[in-house]
């Protein structure tokens, strides 16, 4: 297969011309089968290295088949009777192509001569005394830069980001007797079930060191549970 | 006309960051010497030749140039090497390739609407137009009637800034295809020179490209 470095090609119409001119090929009169073959080999290999690009080279490999099946076809006729060649449309187009990639060379050429010179900058340091002048509404500017302008402000907007804290009034003391009623009234009590629809981490943790520090005043017991990740609370008769 | 005007014009083109045109100058000189002052479009050239006369013969390493519909001062082209050094903004990459072709189909073919566009490239050109829009090389221009009302678009000034041009009518000429199809009697012999011209044109973007690999 004939590797090509991708880049080189702007596209479909680039990559024939490449052909065209490789193989010294009439652009009036191009063989359509044996130039379908080297496309479709071309759009082999890039359809397996860049899918998005190959869609356009892919349409135009279509279009080429689509030109291969119509000349085998009797030709179709005109209006004053002559013979369509069903080639045409794609010499135009490539043709056409090739005059504005001429043109883009002129361009080219002159990109080079002008990056040669700088304009005067740094106006921003020049003395200058400017008259107020109230009666130009709008200058230079149509509809269009007006709506690009308010658009690059709304997104330049950022939504101020809010930060709340929300105080949770909970003691240890609180959790504490919390507890101690609990377990007063169940004898034996789960921590997970203890600590079951606590919303707020805070209350979770300030009930464990609650648990903690009765633990401490040996005012009740731990001990293993048979469920894992889980303990139970004892209450300690006579404290 | 006076002389004494030599230097306004000089002033109002050296304060003037975008192109400034000779209507621009004369409404200035009118505007605060009165309207009867006799400054004519010619006399403004005549004097801005004369500025670059007087530029040149003191070996100064500016000049005053044609551009973008008006005038601005500019660098004398042999001192790029050394600005290019200091300036960040000229050593910024050229334009692509795709970028170059997509500016010459818009520019001659202004307005033109995206898929006008890509129907000539053969491809999808939605990143080059962001990319040409954002470097304010082209603009959009209007909305077309056809169907869909789609974007159309044109060049701006900076995109004559960009490129050295007066105005959009100093680009240089395509060759005109449709001519050469039409006149079969020379059909052949024009199929020759065209090829060779292809060839020609192929053969030098072959080595240039080579060039740029090195």
């Amino acid at each position: 297969m004939y590797k090509i470095k991708l880049d080189q090609f702007e596209g479909p119409l680039d990559l024939l011309l490449f052909f065209i001119k490789r193989d010294e090929l009439n652009i009036y009169d191009i063989p359509i089968s044996k130039i379908t073959k080297e496309f479709l080999d071309y759009v082999n290999l890039i359809k397996m290295l860049d899918l998005e690009v190959a869609g356009d080279f892919i349409l135009m490999a279509s279009t080429l088949m689509h030109i291969k099946v119509r000349m085998l076809l009797p030709r179709e006729v005109d209006e004053k009777g002559e013979e369509i060649d069903p080639r045409s449309e794609l010499i135009q187009a490539l043709l056409e192509y090739k005059k504005y990639k001429e043109m883009s060379e002129e361009l080219s050429f002159l990109e080079s001569n002008q990056r040669k010179i700088s304009f005067r900058g740094n106006f921003s340091e020049d003395e200058k005394i400017v008259p107020p002048d109230y009666e130009i509404l709008l200058k230079n500017v149509t509809v269009f830069d007006l709506a690009k302008a308010f658009k690059k402000a709304m997104d330049k907007l950022k939504p101020e980001v809010v930060h709340e804290i929300k105080k949770i009034n909970i003691t240890i003391d609180e959790q504490i007797a919390y507890i101690l009623d609990l377990v007063e009234k169940n004898n034996e009590l789960h921590f997970l079930s203890l600590v079951h629809g606590m919303k707020e981490k805070l209350r979770i943790v300030v009930t464990f060191i609650a648990l903690l520090e009765l633990t401490k005043m040996g005012m009740i017991g731990i001990k293993e549970s048979t469920e894992f990740n889980d303990f139970v609370i004892l209450k300690i008769k006579n404290g | 006309m006076d002389n004494i005007y030599s230097s306004v014009i000089e002033a109002l083109i050296f304060s003037s960051e975008e192109p400034i045109g000779e209507t621009e100058i004369i409404n200035a000189i009118k505007g605060i010497d009165g309207e009867d002052v006799s400054i004519s479009v010619e006399d403004v050239q005549t004097c801005i030749d004369n500025l670059n006369t007087k530029f040149e013969e003191q070996k100064l390493s500016f000049k005053i140039i044609k551009i973008a519909n008006g005038y601005l001062f500019s660098t004398r082209p042999e001192y790029a090497k050394y600005i290019g050094f200091l300036s960040s903004e000229k050593s910024k990459r050229r334009l692509s390739q795709a970028a170059l072709e997509t500016l010459a189909i818009i520019a001659y073919k202004q307005p033109i609407t995206k898929p006008e566009l890509e129907s000539i490239r053969g491809v999808n050109s939605d990143y080059i137009i962001n990319t040409l829009l954002e470097k304010n090389l082209i603009a959009i221009t209007g909305r077309s009637e056809s169907i869909g009302r789609p974007l159309l678009y044109g060049t701006t000034d900076e995109f004559l800034k960009y490129f050295g041009l007066y105005k959009l009518s100093d680009l240089p000429k395509p060759r005109e295809i449709d001519e050469i199809m039409k006149d079969e009697d020379f059909q052949e012999q024009k199929q020759r020179i065209l090829m060779n011209m292809i060839e020609e044109k192929t053969e030098e973007e072959a080595s240039k490209e080579s060039d740029d690999d090195d």
